[in-house]
Formats: C-alpha cells, sequence, structure tokens
C-alpha cells in the first residue's frame, strides 16, 4: 500500500496491493490471486506450455471447470458431440498433467465458473481474479478485481502467476434509488437500462464500481448479475465494495480460509473508496423509476421498457447515423417492425440460465411466476441451474417440481444455450426470451434471435406466450 | 506494412459474429478461417484473397474473450484491423499472440477509407497513408507496454527494458 495519503478507489488499492512492477505509462505487472480455467479457452494455453517445457507456477491457486459445451441432457449417456468430448478429455489430461483440481463434469461441484468460484469459497474480496472468459467480472460483486483475458495471457497465467495490464481508466455508475419489494424489477433490469443508457461501449476499458443505495440493498447474488454484465458495457472489471452481506457470504464455504475473521477485519478497514477519490467517468440512475427491462436488437443497449414499442431507427440513433444504420441491420435480423409492441413479441423458447442469471436467487424469482401455472401452447421452455449445487439446493425447495409442473425443462448445469456451444441452440429464425448476457446476431445459434430480460420476466414469457410486464402478475410466495 | 482494405461499415462488430462459439471447439486455424465474419459476411474469406487489412466501425471485437477470433481473422490474411476503436480483450489478444496488428483511427480517417483502397500502415511513424487516395491519416498513441508487446513480437517475447 501507497502511504502517501492521496484518496484511493477501492479499484486502485486493489490494483496497488498486487503490483509486482509498474512502467512509466501506468502499466502493471500484477499479482493474481486466482486463476480459474475452462475447457474452451485453455488447451491452447496448455500445449504452449508443453512446447516451452514450463510448469503451472501455482497449481493451487488455480481451479479448473467444465462449463462452456458439457451436455445439459441425460449425463449418463455418451456424449453426442465429439469434438467437445474431445475438449474435455484434453481439460481433464491438462489438469491431471499438471496438477490443477478440476470440477469436471461428473463432480458434484460441477458448474458454471463464474457460479462455482463464489461457491466454493474461491472468490474472495480485495483479490485478483482472472478467467479465459470475458464474464469475470461477475466476481468483482465481493470487491475483487476480476478480468476476463484470452488465451495467451491464459498461458502467461499459469506460467507466472501475474500478467502486465494497462491501467485502465475508473468509472463510477451510481444506482440510486431502491428496486422495492415487488420482485418484478430486478437487478438485471438496472444493468440492463445502464448499458441501454451508456451503449455498449459506454465503459470501454474502464474498471466500474458500483456503488448507491439499490447496490446497498442488493443481494450478492444481485450484485454478481450487475457486475457479470460489466462487459456489455465494455468494461474491463466491475466492483463493488465489499460490506457484511459479502463476509458473510464467504464464510462457511468448503474453501473459505482458516484466518477468514483476520481477513474480514482488514477488508473492513481496507475495501472501500476513500471520500473524495477521483474516478475518470461517472453515470447515475434512479431505480426506482426503471421498468422491468427487454432487448429487442442485437447489442444489449438495444433494450427498452416492456411496455414500449420497439423504437424507429430514427428514434434510436440519437442522431448518429451509425446507430441509425445498426438498428436498421438489427430489426432486418430480429424479424421485427419498428413500433411493435414489446409485450406482443412471442417467444418460441425461453432460457433461465447462464453465468448471469442461474443462481438460487434467480431461479426462485423466475419459480415465482410459473408456481400453479403452464407452459404456453408452441413454446418450448428450459432452466439450466449454473452449478450441480445451484440444482441440489434448488430441488430442496422443490422449484424444480414447479418448473418441471408448469412444463418446463430441468437440465443439468453449464452454460448451455447461451452461447450456442452445446446441443442447446436456437434453430434459425427462432426466438428466445433469455436471461443471459448476449443478444449478438448468431449468439444462441445461427439466426437464432434473442431478447433479453429478467429470470422472472423470461418465466413469465413462457406462461403467457408472449413478452409480459410482470407487475401486474400475481407471484407466488418465497419458499 | 501495405494492402488492401476490406471495409465493413458497421459498429459494435462483436467476437460472437468474428466467429461463432460453434466453432471455439475448432483448433485448426485453416478450419477456423473458412468460418471468419461467417456472421456478416459468409464470403469473407475469398473477399480477403489479396488483401490484408479490414476496416469497421467503432468498438470492434466486442463481447468473449475467445483468442479464436484474432486467430480465425489472420487465417484469412488479415495482417491489420483499422478501427476507431476496439474492445480491450480482442485488442490484447491480437499482440498477445502477435496474430495482427490492432491500427486505432479517428473516425474521420475511417469515414474516409473505402473499401479497395490501398493503404499503407507506418507504426513507427503512427501514420495510415491511403495510396489509392493520397491521404494520410494519424494512428492514435500506442501505450508503451503495448507498443512493447508488439515491437517484442507477443507477450512471451516481451522483457521488461533495462
Amino acid at each position: 500500500m501507497t502511504g502517501d495519503g492521496a484518496p484511493r478507489t477501492l479499484f486502485g488499492k486493489v490494483w496497488d496491493a498486487h503490483t509486482v512492477d509498474t512502467r512509466d505509462d501506468g502499466a502493471a505487472l500484477l499479482y493474481i490471486d486466482r486463476h480459474l480455467v475452462h475447457e474452451v479457452t485453455s488447451p491452447q494455453a496448455f500445449e504452449g506450455l508443453r512446447q516451452s517445457g514450463r510448469r503451472v507456477r501455482r497449481p493451487g491457486l488455480t481451479t479448473a471447470t467444465m462449463d462452456h459445451n458439457v451436455p445439459t441432457g441425460d449425463r449418463s449417456l455418451p456424449m453426442a458431440d465429439d469434438t467437445s468430448a474431445a475438449q474435455m478429455r484434453a481439460l481433464e489430461r491438462n489438469c491431471a498433467e499438471f496438477g490443477i483440481e478440476l470440477h469436471g463434469m461428473g463432480s458434484a461441484s460441477q458448474g458454471i465458473v463464474h457460479v462455482i468460484g463464489p461457491e466454493l469459497g474461491l472468490t474472495l474480496p480485495g483479490s485478483t481474479i482472472v478467467c479465459g472468459d470475458s464474464h469475470t467480472a461477475t466476481h468483482g460483486a465481493f470487491g475483487a478485481l476480476a478480468m476476463g483475458i484470452g488465451t495467451s495471457e491464459v498461458e502467461h497465467v499459469l506460467a507466472t502467476q501475474a500478467l502486465w495490464l494497462e491501467r485502465p481508466e475508473e468509472m463510477l455508475v451510481r444506482m440510486d434509488g431502491s428496486l422495492g419489494s415487488s420482485r418484478a424489477i430486478t437487478p438485471k433490469d438496472a444493468i440492463l437500462s445502464v448499458i441501454r443508457e451508456i451503449g455498449p461501449a459506454g465503459a470501454r476499458g474502464a474498471a466500474i464500481e458500483y456503488a448507491g443505495s439499490a447496490i446497498s440493498e442488493m443481494s450478492m447474488e444481485g450484485r454478481m448479475t450487475v457486475c457479470n454484465m460489466s462487459i456489455e458495457a465494455g468494461a474491463r472489471a466491475g466492483m463493488v465494495a465489499p460490506d457484511e452481506k459479502t463476509f458473510a457470504h464467504v464464510r462457511d464455504r468448503p474453501r473459505t480460509p482458516r484466518n477468514i475473521d483476520a481477513l474480514v477485519e482488514s477488508w473492513r478497514e481496507t475495501l472501500f473508496t476513500d471520500a473524495g477519490a477521483e474516478r475518470d467517468r461517472e453515470h447515475a440512475i434512479d431505480v426506482s423509476r426503471i421498468a422491468p427491462q427487454v432487448s429487442w436488437g442485437t447489442d444489449p443497449g438495444m433494450t427498452c421498457d416492456i411496455t414500449e414499442a420497439i423504437p424507429t431507427p430514427a428514434e434510436f440513433s440519437r442522431g448518429d447515423e451509425s446507430r441509425r444504420a445498426a438498428a436498421e441491420r438489427a430489426l432486418e435480423y430480429i424479424g421485427l417492425e419498428a413500433g411493435t409492441p414489446m409485450e406482443d413479441v412471442r417467444p418460441d423458447r425461453v432460457f433461465v440460465g447462464s453465468c448471469t442469471n442461474a443462481r438460487l436467487g434467480d431461479l426462485r424469482e423466475a419459480a415465482a411466476a410459473v408456481r400453479g401455472r403452464r407452459v404456453a401452447d408452441g413454446v418450448r421452455a428450459m432452466v439450466v441451474p449454473g452449478s450441480q449445487e445451484v440444482k441440489r439446493l434448488a430441488e430442496a425447495e422443490g422449484l424444480d417440481r414447479d418448473f418441471v409442473g408448469a412444463g418446463f425443462e430441468w437440465r443439468e448445469s453449464g452454460c448451455s444455450m447461451c452461447l450456442g456451444m452445446n446441443e442447446d441452440v436456437l434453430g434459425p429464425g427462432e426466438r428466445c426470451a433469455s436471461t443471459s448476457n448476449r443478444n449478438f446476431e448468431g449468439r444462441q445459434g445461427a439466426r437464432g434471435r434473442t431478447h433479453l430480460m429478467s429470470p422472472v420476466m423470461a418465466a413469465a414469457a413462457a406462461i403467457a406466450g408472449h413478452l409480459v410486464d410482470v407487475r401486474g402478475w400475481e407471484l407466488a410466495e418465497a419458499v | 506494412m501495405r494492402g488492401v482494405a476490406t471495409k465493413y461499415e458497421r459498429d459494435n462488430i462483436d467476437t460472437d459474429v468474428i466467429i461463432p462459439g460453434t466453432y471455439l471447439k475448432v483448433h485448426d486455424h485453416a478450419e477456423l478461417a473458412r468460418h471468419a465474419m461467417e456472421g456478416i459476411d459468409p464470403d469473407f474469406h475469398s473477399r480477403m484473397e489479396g488483401r490484408s487489412i479490414l476496416v469497421a466501425g467503432r468498438n470492434f471485437g466486442c463481447g468473449s474473450s475467445r483468442e479464436h477470433a484474432p486467430i480465425a481473422l489472420a487465417g484469412c490474411g488479415v495482417r491489420a484491423v483499422l478501427a476507431p476503436s476496439f474492445a480491450r480483450i480482442f485488442y490484447r489478444n491480437c499482440v498477445d499472440g502477435a496474430y495482427l496488428l490492432p491500427v486505432e483511427v479517428g473516425q474521420e480517417a475511417y469515414e474516409s477509407i473505402s473499401d479497395g483502397d490501398e493503404l499503407e500502415v507506418d507504426m513507427a511513424a503512427r501514420r495510415v497513408r491511403n495510396l489509392t487516395r493520397g491521404e494520410e491519416h494519424e494512428i492514435a498513441p500506442v501505450p508503451e507496454i503495448i507498443s512493447g508487446i508488439i515491437e517484442a513480437g507477443g507477450l512471451f517475447r516481451y522483457r521488461v527494458p533495462e
């Protein structure tokens, strides 16, 4: 820690505490506390180590899981996809050869990398975390500096446990007001509403700190949803200063450090932004005023209120020709006309899952809209829990019975239809109400069409057969 | 470096468009190249024949951290991408693996370049010369750490200067 007394941000404190070396331009060689690895972005990194005769520098700080292309159907059957099976075998081999702990497909602790990190207690406040996955910012909900990296960087961290990084700009995103207690407006709506305002490059390259009364009120799961989507505004990282909720969450996990009491004490004293610390950019929203958000286009910024109609390209453009052209292309791709009320949009598929929204709280929210109801004719709806642990906990509460009773598929954990690497893909032209994070062209399958929304909104869409304002719904009581 | 440009007038070209998720199981670079930019131009691979520069709009490469994206582009002969801005993970992936040069130019420079123009990219002088139009544009300053990695030929060759 520098001792000159200048006020520092949460980000600055974590960055400084992990700096091994610096360059004149502010770039730093950062020590990495935790490296999370999955089957898709790691094979070439391990191959690189092998070719150069290097070992993994700190295998004990490296944790692997299989999530991106695991099947979510019956896992007692042989894998249908040979290339996926090969990628998973490669991870098994690599973990065995390099001495890395693996939460593989048959493991009770398997799950999406950004779900199992916090679940196992591997995600700690004030730590640096990297993973070859752009949604790594999720872990920032705990006050960690967590960043997505590419495969060359994965290899570099495996080999050295450190990484050269440009120092990012800093941005404060304030979420003031309250989401209320209706359960109809959720953290997903809050972050979608921010991205809608600042756009997919609105925080490009920045480290965001989320603060404000709505963040303080939010559950750890809600904060994870918010931080998770930082990358959809182009940010390198998203962070929330830890508080008593954070400390409670990291206690009594399978991998909680033995000196947790001392750690909590030091986190309490240091992990916050000092009064007077400056940021490069700032954005604020009042979440008390937002409606449920639904995306209509092909980037997460193309989002509107459920009660609105799809904007015309001219309305969306804000006078920018490039935005106008993007909206035109998006409408053509998504197969909808400007002026269509969002509530008239009819999904073929509903996906409740992904590292954004597949934790226990997300499944509870979704279940509240389906209990005692039936999925509309012609809609295929699925729930893909974020991890085996989430699945077990949900089943212990009977959430699986709510979903299956309503006509949803209740599947095994993985990334699934968020990115269309396994069998869970949209067919060409199929439309999906999805709790995932990206509505890019082809993201959920070639020519597939994605509408992003919260778990309760996606579940309600499955029941109604069209996108629907869940504020008018009677939601089942929490179990 | 010198080359002919292929241009897509479009902001926010994301990595799912550059290389769809279904191909992330593919390790063969030639096979990845066949599917590059499939999302917006199925003929991209043949369109790049005899060309080596891709020009596109703001926030190029947003989305996923997949290093398959610059690998697929490089496999089609792309040696430089010119855009007014880049998503950061994509930008780092380009230079870390030394696949291709991400070149940040002003919005006006981007707008002035047409598909088929012959360009000369001079990183040392931080200039892009449009040989077809006789115009010259500035390249945005490159952070020291990035130019160090570029000059070294990738992250693993980079050594901290004495």
